[in-house]
């Protein structure tokens, strides 16, 4: 007999019922361990296995499919938004199941042939469909089935009317016994325990392994992977930016978080009534509510600097509020605020700085409240748009291996400006990486006369979905689902 | 960004040729704006909020002849300099909406979609650069019913025939029952009196919301009175600029107005170009290539500028359609672009400089590594919690002030940024209910107290979910955690509503508590629906 069926005869001496949860706790052997083990026992008679029948949920390959990207419909609303789609073209077989389902759920209407979303279909495309999130739900944890079952029966009901999910019925142990004829057994095995099963301390030194026999273990018994700790998605592309930065001679800066507007929007030539700055999208703060800026001879400058320019008052209450920043070159400004910290520097000086920045949004698998952006400068002498250029590929190009393309853009404290996109291969598309220019001599002249400076700004969550395009919700990277970091 | 739809063929007849559709999207895409989409009839641009000159058809077919080289020479100037009426700001508007300028435009032929583009343009005009009618607002006015002499002032609620309304209505009446009443009522900002355009005959304008019926603009109107009124008087005067520049492209004739505050009185639109002198070396030196002066200035006049000449320096007029530009790094940015950002060649910067990690990016890797070799996985976590989670799930009374508050937020249960980590990691642990056991997860980032200042302080939190947690295993780890950093601590048992009574401790290092660890309340499990015992600890760094 094998060590795991006498271990399970031996925790089922006793005679009394044990579930297989307990049967696995008391015999020490592991749980597929003792399902094979059970296997060959109740074949020979050794033990009674009762069972009771119970419902399984799991993706069909289709489901699989969909629950990666998007149900088709999904895939045509967000189409459909962006530009207009005759019925006509729409010739392939996902397309075509993705119009009819849209149709049936009054998400589109067909109008001479255009596509056109209803009031419906853009709550769908804000919120996103209620099947598809059912779906992923049950991709992700199939144990949900229950509960999903009872609270989005409809849903379901369509899934599996559309072969993306399917029940099977399976039997459930639920409870284990010892027979006479296990007791018998047990008795006749114990008899003879002869060979050696685990090895221990006392044996190696005793050398009393010597005149006996090693029992032979069977290797194909399955058992379960150790789960390896693993550190965050993020965390790994955060690093790797850190190194591409620090390889190019980059100098790390950083600063903090809550901030008055003064160094989230006034110190970088944003005019007070900029929409930016309203609390549609910035987090403004109840407590503290203000916050003081001690600087006060680079407040007078930001004063006459941004009157002069646009040509309306600046009223510093309005700059005391506090904020969450928004963007990294917060951090930026400040330390081109503070250049004689950097004792002895000489130029070209090059600073970067990569952390937390937030916005007033409501979180969707596209939006999040905060993310992590890198921004860097370069503070030099005569610097020009070719070099922005070369520094940026260096760094993404050359130690980051994106495809970069360079296009002019505009950012309020640059001129130039320029928009850098990335190429993404599973989307076959160019997508914005960062915004990038040359600072505007309003805003380095308060820091140093004669001085020119590089800087960009890009999301280091767009670096990590174009790197890794498995990745397709921006929200599955705060989830924190334990088992999708173990299984990175 | 402004996105505008433009008609094709009407933008085929402005640009004086037609164009494929890759032919066109490859010039859009040159002169730096991005395709967003198209139809057979029409093409949808993406414009920066900065350049409302293109967000009209007219404007962009302008700058497009001009980078294709097929620019025409057009005077944008008034016709003459007497203006053709006045129009009397009164002292009344000054609290509400003090500037007015304005213009007469005769000759304008319109038809359908001409006219309804301009309508468009207006519209996103008043939105976007006006801030939604707040700094500016426009209206137009068929100038053959329009009888002068014409004031301009904050009048007492009237009755009033406005633009497409079935019947007359008084002002209060328009702002709290039409739809462009209740969309712009806001930015009177509860004012008893209306700012108001009256002409001999009464109201041809409740500005900033209707126009009179009375003035309506159609396809037939050949000669209009334009009035722009706002907060700002630079834009408001400015945007007249722009606005006549439009119809003189269109080959209408622009005559002036005057407007008179008290006894001051100035001659719109000014129609002023500003002069810029840059030294060629400046320019090449800006954007890292040798261009030399004959093609700057043709670059110049591809970008819309006239250029000139001027011993060393080369002479910029800029166009009195241009709102944007402010200096010349304005300037040498249009020539960059007019030059092609894909010929700018990378040129390397050189540096002497050593990069170097922060102290505390070295100390969080070097933590993160002891956390992952004591079989931690790792969780980032969003910095915004509310009252709920960080205090009353883990049994802890709300203090009044001590941490940050933050308001308006669009996710209601977003309420304040958290003041400790372990919350967050229970979160996610109650939500990974069926995974393996035991469930260790840590997290190393910013939590935020207020005690007279702010503190932004980076944590280190660990959690262990497993049936044979216990005190002892989180003290272990505890210990292992202090020793990597290296630090003198002492161990002391405490009181915390968060965890079992007795199987509490602190860390105290030099006098201070710095952090926190024992078993966790029961009913904290209970809060966060973990169904297993569990241990944590955190750690101030």
């Amino acid at each position: 007999m094998h060590r795991y069926e006498i271990e399970i005869l031996k925790s089922l001496e006793s005679g009394k019922e044990l579930s297989l949860n307990e049967l696995v706790e008391k015999s020490g052997v592991n749980r597929d361990g003792v399902l094979w083990a059970l296997e060959n026992l109740s074949q020979l008679g050794a033990v009674a296995v009762a069972r009771k029948s119970s419902e399984e949920v799991h993706l069909t390959d289709e489901g699989k499919e969909y629950a990666k990207s998007h149900l088709p419909e999904t895939e045509l609303l967000q189409k459909a938004a962006k530009k207009n789609i005759n019925v006509g073209t729409l010739s392939d077989a996902r397309s075509r199941i993705g119009l009819q389902w849209a149709k049936a759920k009054q998400l589109i209407q067909i109008d001479s042939g255009i596509v056109k979303i209803t009031q419906k279909g853009r709550e769908a495309l804000d919120r996103g469909i209620e099947e598809e999130y059912v779906l992923v739900k049950l991709g992700e944890n199939p144990s949900l089935y229950p509960a999903l079952l009872r609270e989005k029966k409809q849903e379901i009901e369509n899934l599996l009317r559309r072969k993306l999910i399917a029940v099977e019925k399976r039997n459930e142990i639920e409870g284990i016994t010892i027979t006479a004829k296990g007791k018998q057994m047990l008795s006749a095995e114990t008899k003879h325990e002869a060979e050696i099963d685990a090895l221990d301390r006392r044996m190696i030194a005793s050398q009393g392994w010597r005149d006996k026999k090693f029992k032979r273990y069977d290797v194909s018994v399955h058992v379960e992977p150790e789960v390896p700790a693993r550190m965050h998605p993020l965390r790994e592309t955060i690093n790797e930016v850190k190194a591409a930065y620090t390889n190019m001679g980059f100098h790390e800066a950083s600063g903090p978080i809550v901030v008055p507007a003064f160094w989230n929007f006034d110190t970088l030539f944003t005019p007070q009534d900029h929409p930016a700055r309203e609390a549609q999208d910035t987090f403004y703060l109840s407590n503290p509510a203000q916050l003081a800026i001690a600087e006060k001879g680079i407040v007078s400058k930001v004063k006459t600097q941004q009157e002069g320019a646009w040509h309306s008052d600046w009223l510093e209450k309005i700059a005391m509020q506090a904020v969450l920043r928004t963007q990294m070159t917060t951090v930026s400004i400040q330390e081109l605020y503070n250049l004689p910290k950097y004792k002895d520097y000489r130029l070209p000086l090059k600073i970067f700085s990569i952390g937390r920045v937030f916005r007033n949004e409501n979180v969707d698998y596209k939006h999040l409240t905060d993310f992590y952006q890198t921004d860097g400068i370069v503070i030099g002498e005569n610097l020009t748009l070719a070099n922005l250029f070369d520094t940026l590929i260096k760094i993404y190009s050359k130690s980051l291996g994106l495809k970069i393309r360079f296009k002019p853009a505009y950012f309020p404290f640059v001129e130039p400006g320029v928009e850098v996109q990335a190429y993404h291969k599973g989307r076959g598309e160019w997508m914005e990486m960062m915004g990038a220019g040359i600072l505007r001599r309003e805003i380095t002249g308060i820091a140093k006369k004669n001085i020119s400076v590089l800087a960009w700004g890009a999301s280091v969550e767009r670096l990590l979905l174009i790197k890794q395009p498995d990745i397709e919700r921006l929200s599955d990277l705060y989830n924190n689902g334990i088992g999708w970091i173990r299984q990175r | 960004m402004v996105n505008s739809t433009f008609n094709k063929s009407y933008l085929f007849k402005l640009l004086g040729t037609k164009l494929l559709d890759k032919k066109l999207e490859e010039l859009i895409m040159k002169m730096g704006f991005d395709v967003e989409g198209h139809t057979k009839e029409e093409v949808q641009i993406d414009f920066p909020a900065n350049r409302p000159d293109l967000i009209d058809i007219v404007g962009f077919a302008r700058a497009a002849r001009n980078f294709m080289h097929k620019g025409r020479e057009i005077r944008y100037e008034t016709q003459s300099t007497t203006p053709e009426f006045e129009i009397e700001v009164g002292t009344a508007v000054k609290d509400i909406r003090p500037f007015i300028s304005g213009m007469v435009v005769k000759g304008i032929k319109f038809d359908e979609e001409s006219l309804r583009h301009l309508l468009n343009f207006t519209e996103k005009f008043t939105s976007n650069f006006g801030r939604g009618r707040r700094k500016l607002a426009i209206g137009l006015h068929d100038l053959s019913s329009v009888e002068p002499p014409l004031v301009y002032d904050a009048i007492p609620d009237e009755t009033f025939l406005a633009l497409n309304m079935p019947k007359s209505m008084k002002f209060s009446q328009i702002l709290s029952s039409s739809d462009k009443g209740k969309a712009y009522a806001s930015t009177l900002q509860g004012s008893k009196l209306y700012p108001a355009v009256k002409d001999a005959k009464g109201a041809i304008s409740l500005v900033p919301i209707l126009n009179s019926e009375r003035t309506k603009v159609t396809a037939s109107t050949n000669s209009m009175f334009i009035e722009i009124t706002g907060t700002n008087r630079y834009a408001v005067e400015k945007s007249a600029d722009l606005f006549a520049s439009i119809f003189i492209d269109m080959g209408a004739k622009v005559l002036p107005i005057k407007v008179r505050y008290g006894n001051s009185s100035t001659i719109l639109p000014k129609m002023e170009e500003t002069q810029i002198k840059i030294p060629l070396i400046k320019i090449e030196s800006q954007i890292g290539v040798i261009i030399g002066f004959n093609n700057v200035i043709s670059l110049a006049n591809k970008m819309g500028y006239k250029a000139g000449l001027l011993g060393r320096d080369i002479k910029f007029w800029v166009p009195t359609y241009r709102l944007d530009v402010i200096n010349d790094q304005d300037v040498v940015e249009d020539i960059a672009i007019g030059y092609g950002y894909d010929y700018i060649q990378p040129v390397p910067v050189f540096a002497e400089q050593v990069g170097e990690l922060e102290e505390s990016s070295k100390r969080n890797a070097r933590l993160s590594e002891t956390m992952l070799g004591l079989g931690f996985s790792e969780a980032l976590n969003s910095f915004m919690s509310n009252e709920e989670t960080n205090f009353a799930k883990m049994r802890l009374a709300k203090p009044a002030s001590s941490y940050v508050k933050v308001r308006d937020a669009k996710m209601q249960q977003i309420t304040m940024l958290r003041t400790w980590v372990i919350p967050s990691l229970l979160s996610n642990i109650g939500m990974s209910l069926h995974e393996k056991m035991p469930q260790r997860l840590f997290e190393t980032d910013y939590a935020f107290t207020i005690d007279k200042k702010i503190n932004e302080v980076q944590n280190l939190a660990g959690v262990i979910t497993d049936p044979k947690a216990n005190f002892n295993q989180i003290k272990s780890v505890v210990e292992s955690v202090m020793r990597s950093i290296g630090a003198q601590y002492q161990i002391r048992e405490s009181l915390h509503r968060s965890f079992i009574e007795g199987r509490s401790a602190s860390i105290i290092l030099n006098g201070n508590e710095i952090g926190v660890f024992g078993e966790l309340h029961p009913e904290v499990l209970v809060n966060f629906g973990i169904e297993e015992p569990s241990v944590a600890f955190e750690i101030s760094l």
